[in-house]
């Protein structure tokens, strides 16, 4: 392949530097600038309070990150475990009522959170599910479900049952169909939806600390507080190291998709090599 | 099918609120107890507790005092592990508490809540609050003026020992000194400075805390004293009309204000900006100390004063409380007791730490206790103590702040 520098697309990728790059640059800045007033363009001295404050200080951030983490990670599973047949089901079979469960399916990304989350927080102290892990991940099902089931209806759109009733024919029983067949064609599909879903989850914070009740403490509830409070640097810093390990998770997963595929071509060129 | 998914999730509630009903009743009968037992049973039994504090959580400073200077006391010389969840809006947790309550949950976590005005006067109203526990508090017994109106009523609610004052603000006026050489003591010679200087002087748009403050002053020297306001809004009948001299004084100064009034800086951080960059000439603040750190910070120029009107300026308390369904109030108790003390007081009084002012009454302190205090270097800008404490006013309960804000948006914004 041949790599052309039109002057097109050296304007595009500058804009595109532009507009991710600079917004973060100026974090950078005010998290370290004191004194920064409104005609200079730099500041003009520099302290490392607020870097101190959330990496070493006694504000729990790491802890809060692990928790962060494990929560989005758990709920992803889960929704990869829910959505897969709900794609399956809305795609492949009319029902009486299709459209009402889709309805409800998609509810969420339309209802704001809160109106659900109020309902949602009383059920859950009768149950005793409020100030766990457990509750908040039931609870951040609800707006990150439906960008998972929609991601993997797009993908069994594309997945013809003739598919799935040749490798019948072949002998396969259902679990390999759904292993060898179905699964890596949904693969892209559910990618999408779990890097959609990982990064909902992650920014949950009314939901979390409702639900939650401050004993459950993901990074959003360390860095809420200063953004409404007006401390520039120290929300800065938080924002930051929130974009850090959101990009960290979405690497992590697309290196363990990575290497599925990896594992997965020698296994296939292996069944080709038993055919002949 | 269906009838039987449901009936499993409803039975399982049912369950739970049984086995939670049981630990009611052990609940109710420790903290009866609490409120009469004497002050050393109530410490052997904060032994080994562990305190959840929720409070606003948006300043590093506030942060640390309380993870670095308060915790490791409370574990030092208590027993007591205090941890602080941090929360952006007090609200918040009052409507927490209010679904906890209409669920039954009687083993909240909320151990100590940090709350004032509004909030608590709908936690007082909803019945969020364990009880009359701060005459327990030996420190509040001790070092506490409780007569003194800015502690037994809380923005005109009365208190009754529902919540123990923790620290206080005070609204001071803040001035370049190279700009305005003579500071304004009443509304009067503000009006008469202002139309001196067109231009140098605004207050934030209402519904804004801090530009509300402000009007209550007008209020208070245009109309003839706080005291007449001390009844419910409701009671007054004449009360548009009384407010009428408060709307005159506030249209007459409107042309010569920053911009001719025909904006205003739509919160104290924009008019603290204005200031900043040298566009007006004053600013004002609900905390006396703010204007000296951010001369420390470099913000505000070296010459900033902060001044007070003749007749004072408003003070408001803010408080510490324990919900109704705290598991460990005895530990809540203890530590509350621990941060009314003359030590938590006056490390928190030092701009170091946090730079609030303190809840006990001077007076009352040992002579080493007071020196201790007036030792603190509160920066140039921040007037001395003694003189904020005896010109301290106090403020409107909430239903005048509503009607004033409404009215001034109609009298003053419109025209």
């Amino acid at each position: 392949m041949k790599q052309v520098f039109s002057p097109l697309k050296i304007i595009l990728s500058l804009l595109l530097f532009l507009f991710i790059g600079i917004p973060f640059i100026a974090l950078l800045l005010s998290s370290v600038a004191t004194g920064w007033q409104w005609p200079v363009l730099f500041p003009e001295s520099y302290s490392f309070r607020a870097w101190e404050y959330v990496l070493f200080g006694s504000s729990r951030t790491w802890q809060s990150i692990g928790t962060s983490l494990l929560i989005a990670v758990i709920v992803t599973v889960i929704n990869v475990l829910l959505a897969v047949p709900a794609a399956n089901a809305l795609v492949r079979f009319q029902f009486k009522g299709k459209w009402f469960a889709e309805a409800i399916l998609f509810a969420p990304i339309i209802i704001p959170p809160f109106v659900a989350v109020m309902g949602i927080h009383l059920t859950f102290l009768r149950l005793g599910l409020t100030e766990t892990i457990l509750g908040v991940v039931l609870a951040h099902l609800s707006p990150t479900l439906p960008y998972m089931v929609r991601a993997v209806m797009i993908s069994y759109n594309t997945l013809s049952v003739d598919w799935e009733n040749q490798a019948r024919m072949l002998g396969a029983g259902p679990f390999l169909r759904f292993y060898y067949v179905v699964l890596p064609h949904l693969l892209p599909g559910i990618a999408a939806g779990a890097s959609l879903s990982i990064l909902i989850s992650l920014s949950q914070y009314l939901i979390t600390f409702i639900i939650g009740s401050g004993q459950v403490v993901t990074l959003p509830i360390l860095l809420f507080p200063f953004i409404s409070g007006g401390d520039p640097a120290v929300a800065s810093a938080y924002s930051l190291l929130f974009a850090g390990m959101a990009i960290l998770a979405l690497l992590a997963m697309d290196a363990v998709l990575k290497k599925y595929y990896q594992t997965k071509n020698p296994s296939v060129l292996k069944v080709k090599g038993v055919k002949r | 099918m269906k009838i039987k998914t449901l009936t499993a999730p409803v039975l399982l509630a049912f369950m739970l609120a049984a086995c939670s009903a049981q630990s009611d009743k052990d609940a109710a009968q420790g903290a009866g107890e609490l409120l009469a037992s004497d002050w050393q049973e109530i410490t052997d039994t904060a032994k080994g507790q562990e305190v959840n504090m929720y409070m606003w959580g948006g300043n590093d400073n506030i942060n640390r005092y309380l993870d670095e200077w308060v915790a490791p006391r409370l574990k030092e010389l208590h027993d007591i592990e205090l941890t602080r969840v941090p929360v952006s809006d007090a609200q918040d947790f009052i409507s927490q508490l209010l679904d906890e309550k209409s669920a039954g949950k009687t083993a909240g976590s909320m151990d100590i809540i940090w709350i004032n005005g509004e909030n608590f006067k709908a936690a007082k109203d909803n019945g969020l609050l364990f009880g009359d526990f701060a005459g327990q508090l030996p420190n509040f017994n001790e070092y506490i003026d409780q007569d003194a109106p800015e502690i037994s009523h809380d923005f005109g609610e009365p208190v009754e020992g529902l919540e123990a004052p923790w620290g206080k603000a005070q609204f001071v006026l803040v001035r370049d000194e190279n700009k305005v050489e003579n500071p304004p003591g009443s509304m009067d010679e503000l009006a008469e400075w202002v139309h001196e200087n067109p231009g140098q002087f605004t207050y934030p748009a209402l519904p804004d805390f801090t530009g509300s403050a402000f009007i209550r002053h007008v209020l208070y020297e245009t109309t003839g004293g706080y005291e007449q306001y001390e009844q419910p809004a409701a009671e007054i009948d004449d009360l548009e009309s009384r407010l009428e001299p408060m709307w005159d004084y506030l249209n007459d100064i409107e042309p010569y204000l920053w911009r001719e009034g025909e904006t205003y800086p739509e919160s104290l951080s924009k008019l603290d900006q204005l200031y900043a960059s040298g566009e007006v000439a004053m600013t004002m603040s609900y905390d006396p100390a703010l204007a000296a750190s951010e001369v420390l910070q470099g913000r505000f120029p070296e010459s900033t004063r902060t001044f007070l009107l003749d007749a004072g300026t408003l003070a408001n308390t803010h408080f510490l409380s324990i919900p109704f369904n705290s598991s460990d109030k005895a530990g809540a108790m203890v530590a509350i007791n621990e941060m009314l003390s003359p030590e938590a007081q006056t490390a928190k009084l030092s701009p170091e730490n946090w730079g609030d002012l303190s809840a006990l009454d001077l007076e009352k302190l040992s002579p080493e206790q007071q020196q201790a205090m007036n030792e603190v270097d509160l920066g140039g800008a921040t007037l001395p103590l003694e003189e904020l404490e005896s010109n301290r006013l106090p403020e409107l309960s909430s239903d005048y702040i509503e009607i004033i804000e409404k009215g001034w948006m109609e009298n003053v914004a419109k025209e």
